[in-house]
């Protein structure tokens, strides 16, 4: 199949640009560093920062957007993708996989299908969907769709770095499978500077 | 130590009058002791046994249980696993379709068959059938249950129920499925069959006050021991069964806490088996113990009392045999076996035996003479006693006759002392063969003595003594040798010659003394007189001491006259003696006193030494005759004593002279002319006196060279009419000139006597014709011829 290239809207382009220009003129950095409740780096945590005004999730995450199914796995475990986002499901696997989710944002499945790359699945609504496999208990992917542009995933060391967040008041939200919290993230109110901030997030996770 | 002690003081308190009692008791409570150990051990490891197989039971039940909880617990588990695995269900559960859920609840539950399932979700819905007090438990278990557990065993109001909880994944954990069983009485007897002993198993929860108590009906009731056995139940690894007093008794049980979602247990499941179920079956032993042990205590008593009946039979038979022995008497002791008793019994029949023996013989002994077997003395005066009794009664008399061996000393000195005993029991056997009718006995040394109970035969005494003395005149061969002697007897008649033993038997002595006096070999009857003369011989004896001490004697002087010029040449010392009552005692009466006690030695030295000092005043011209018993020659110290009033006086050796009678060669002729030598080596002269008056007056003659001869009184008395005894007279004086002697011739009391001793050529006169006796002090008067005339 060929890839569809989501298309940007010029009316979205014109939105973007003062937003741009914005940006440059009063941003900052934030570096976040997760950690678990017994003070281990915590990694693949999500750390959203929703800075006002700023909906613009979809120039910064451009497509493809693709959960392919390898190895009895999610590949990858987590994307982060655009509200409104057409993410893809190819299975790579001999196997046939039973995608499903029951989560809020959007609730599907994908029956039984074999290796093929033709499924995919339109996320239209900002939240987690956490992903299963009916057959491979084991699967377990999330796709996090946000709507604003400052989110990543943090590395091994449970750090991330956001940049070009506008100063300013922001809510920092972060997000864990194991996070043991309403919805699987917490959220705090943010002050961001000019100034580059480090933060440290402690969350309790399960 | 202690143990000795103990020994001791219960042998102190405990004592037996009886061996059989003793013995009895001691193997029975030995037996007892043995038997009560016996019995205590069995009991211990009855007790122990039961215990163990119990606790064993316990244990594996306890195994058994773990193993089927938990298999109950998978099978729950699996059965809500399957329903929460399943895709459509899940799909309900996350787009909240209630009634799809609860008719798969109700699906699950009629699959499983009790119980009640439910859901909880995320946010803590509970969705199922329940009171709001399961409900309310259900929904916060799945919040509780530790990382990993899937069950637990949870308090819900009253009840306690086992809850299995299943993890709904959609793919995320979205709720859970949480089924609950509650704990009752039909699960406990589920389980209880599962044992091979009839257990009895109880849920116990918390009460208000936090305090275990039964969750079913049971017998197990609230107590500390309950709290603190599921207390330590929880903390120890190793549970093992203990025992607790529950109401129905003492148990043995085994708590196993259930595992509840967290921390502490909230039930615990409780096993019991009351311990007396356990000793139950062993009951029938331990009666089985008991009844033997019994039994054989009443055998071993039984027994016991025969054998030491047995034992002590012999035992008390000696025991009364020792004890009638103790009072003279002897018993034999039956001899029963071969064992220490028999041997006992025959040791002590002999002992006793020997004992008697013995007893006799010392009896015997003690009243019988060793040599000769004849009664003792001591025996003898008691027989005397007793017939002297009897006599006085019938109003007869008893005779006592008394022997002495005449020359018995010399036929021990001569032929030794074991021909002697022989001698005297071979008299002794004679004297028994002679009086048949009396008791003859041996009182000592030649001694023998005689009883004649008064008999019909008159004169008897008489008739025993002369035939005794008749057969004791004939010689008698003994130990080879053949000997003659003579025997003198003294016979007294009692109750008139003595009241009593001491009286007559004395008397018989005077008796006796007498013949022995009258010559010897001869027979003489008591008289008063005897006595009498007996008591006065005592008197004087006691007086002649005194009169010793006192100086009652004193010496007078009678003079011999030398014939040829007419002069003293030497005085005769006489002894005299004033009695202070009696007045003056005869020589004749004293001296013979004198020597039968020996007195005469110490009177005859105070003589020597008073002559030989009076003397000393005389001129040195007279001499001093004294007069020497025999009895003072044998006396050791004769010489010494001459030698002693010698020097003390300071007279001259020449101025003594002793005069001696033939009796002085009686003993033993050489050591008295031995002594005689020395005296005369002195220088004292030595003269004979009473010549012609002995026996072999010749031979004296012969053995010493005298320096006089003195001529009895008996030759000079009625001499000058007598043609013999003219003759007589010569031929001694003859003999004297021949043999250098000079010769004096006593008792001349005239003229005529004086004369014709003149013509026979005697040296010297003694005599009444010249002069008495006179003090000392008129010596020195008369040693002029003149004035002795003029004395006479």
């Amino acid at each position: 199949m060929s890839k569809q290239y989501p298309r940007v809207s010029a009316f979205k382009a014109f939105l973007i640009l003062p937003a741009l220009a914005a940006t440059a003129a009063h941003a900052g950095t934030v570096d976040v560093t997760v950690r678990a409740s017994n003070g281990r780096p915590l990694a693949n945590a999500v750390v959203m920062i929703d800075s006002p005004g700023r909906r613009d999730a979809a120039s910064r995450f451009a497509g493809p957007h693709v959960m392919a199914q390898q190895n009895i796995a999610f590949r990858p475990e987590i994307l982060i993708v655009p509200v409104g986002a057409n993410v893809s499901f190819p299975n790579r696997d001999r196997v046939r996989h039973h995608v499903y989710s029951f989560s809020t944002p959007k609730k599907f499945e994908l029956k039984l299908y074999g290796r093929e790359e033709t499924r995919s699945v339109t996320f239209d609504k900002p939240g987690v969907a956490a992903l299963g496999c009916n057959i491979h208990d084991a699967m377990s992917g999330f796709i996090i769709v946000v709507d604003t542009p400052f989110a990543a995933r943090t590395d091994a060391a449970g750090r991330v770095s956001l940049t070009g967040v506008p100063a300013g008041r922001a809510t920092l939200r972060v997000w864990h499978a194991t996070l043991r919290a309403p919805g699987g993230q917490i959220a705090q109110p943010l002050v961001v500077t000019t100034a580059p901030i480090a933060k440290t997030v402690t969350v309790s996770a399960r | 130590m202690t143990l000795l002690a103990l020994r001791a003081a219960v042998a102190r308190r405990v004592t037996f009058g009886h061996l059989r009692t003793r013995l009895s008791v001691l193997y029975a409570t030995l037996f007892a002791v043995a038997l009560l150990i016996v019995a205590a051990v069995a009991q211990i490891m009855i007790v122990s046994h039961a215990r163990s197989s119990v606790r064993a039971e316990l244990t594996s039940s306890g195994t058994v249980f773990d193993r089927i909880w938990s298999l109950r617990s998978q099978s729950l588990i699996a059965s809500t696993d399957v329903l929460a695995r399943d895709f459509g269900f899940r799909a309900a559960v996350a787009s909240g379709d209630r009634a799809t859920i609860e008719s798969a609840l109700l699906n699950l539950k009629e699959r499983v068959g009790m119980g009640s399932p439910f859901i909880v979700t995320l946010d803590g819905t509970v969705v199922g059938d329940g009171t709001n007090t399961i409900r309310s438990t259900v929904g916060k278990l799945p919040f509780r249950l530790a990382v990993g557990r899937r069950d637990a065993v949870v308090a819900s109001g009253t009840g306690l129920y086992r809850m299995v909880a299943s993890p709904i994944m959609a793919p995320t954990e979205i709720g859970w499925i949480i089924f609950a069983v509650r704990l009752d009485g039909a699960e406990m007897r589920a389980l209880e069959q599962l044992s091979a002993i009839p257990l009895t198993a109880t849920i116990l929860g918390r009460d208000m006050r936090g305090r275990w108590t039964p969750a079913t009906e049971s017998s197990v009731a609230v107590s500390e021991a309950l709290d603190e056995l599921v207390e330590q139940a929880q903390t120890r690894k190793g549970r093992a069964p203990e025992t607790i007093d529950l109401q129905s008794g003492q148990a043995f049980v085994l708590a196993k806490p259930l595992a509840a979602a967290d921390g502490e247990p909230e039930a615990v499941l409780l096993f019991s088996y009351p311990v007396a179920n356990a000793l139950a079956p062993y009951r029938a032993l331990q009666l089985g113990i008991l009844l033997t042990g019994l039994i054989g205590l009443i055998l071993v008593i039984w027994g016991s009392r025969r054998l030491a009946t047995g034992i002590s039979r012999p035992i008390i038979a000696l025991d009364k045999a020792a004890r009638s022995l103790e009072q003279g008497e002897r018993t034999e002791v039956p001899v029963e076996g071969a064992d220490e008793l028999g041997r006992l019994a025959e040791s002590f029949n002999k002992m006793s035996a020997g004992i008697v023996e013995r007893e006799h013989r010392i009896a015997h002994l003690a009243f019988h003479d060793a040599l000769t077997g004849l009664p003792n003395r001591v025996f003898f005066r008691e027989q005397l006693d007793g017939a002297l009794g009897r006599a006085v009664k019938r109003q007869g008399a008893v005779a006592v006759l008394c022997l002495d061996l005449d020359g018995f000393k010399g036929v021990n000195d001569t032929l030794g002392h074991p021909v002697g005993d022989a001698l005297l029991n071979i008299i002794g056997a004679q004297l028994g063969e002679l009086a048949i009718d009396g008791m003859v006995s041996r009182l000592g040394g030649d001694e023998f003595a005689i009883i004649l109970a008064d008999d019909a035969v008159p004169g008897r005494p008489r008739l025993l003594a002369q035939e005794i003395i008749d057969r004791m005149r004939q010689p008698m061969q003994a130990a080879g040798h053949q000997i003659a002697t003579g025997v003198s007897i003294g016979i007294a008649i009692g109750p008139d010659d003595g009241a009593d033993v001491d009286t007559l038997l004395k008397n018989a002595d005077l008796a006796l003394y007498r013949a022995k006096q009258d010559g010897r070999g001869v027979y003489r009857y008591f008289e008063p007189a005897l006595d009498a003369a007996a008591r006065k011989r005592r008197q004087m004896e006691l007086d002649l001491r005194d009169a010793l001490r006192f100086g009652q004697l004193r010496l007078e002087y009678q003079p011999i006259v030398y014939v040829q010029g007419d002069r003293v040449g030497c005085f005769e010392a006489l002894l005299r003696w004033e009695h202070p009552e009696r007045g003056a005692i005869s020589p004749l009466d004293f001296i013979p006193v004198a020597e039968e006690t020996g007195l005469i030695v110490s009177i005859g030295e105070w003589v020597l030494n008073e002559a030989t000092r009076q003397a000393k005043q005389w001129p040195d011209h007279v001499r001093v005759a004294v007069n020497v018993s025999p009895l003072q020659f044998r006396n050791t110290g004769f010489l010494s004593l001459v030698f002693r009033a010698l020097a003390q006086s300071g007279l001259a050796p020449d101025r003594l002279e002793i005069e001696i009678t033939e009796s002085v060669f009686l003993d033993s002729t050489e050591p008295t002319v031995a002594l005689l030598h020395r005296i005369r080596e002195l220088g004292v002269r030595i003269a004979l006196d009473d010549f012609g008056t002995g026996y072999s007056s010749l031979s004296y003659l012969r053995s010493f060279p005298f320096d006089k001869i003195k001529i009895d009184r008996s030759f000079i008395t009625n001499f000058a009419e007598n043609d013999s005894a003219i003759a007589i007279v010569r031929a001694i004086i003859d003999l004297a000139n021949a043999l250098n002697m000079e010769t004096t011739a006593e008792g001349v009391e005239d003229e005529e006597q004086l004369e014709q001793l003149k013509l026979q050529g005697c040296t010297s006169v003694q005599g009444f014709l010249f002069s008495r006796s006179i003090p000392s002090s008129e010596v020195l008067a008369m040693t002029d011829i003149e004035h002795l005339r003029a004395a006479a």
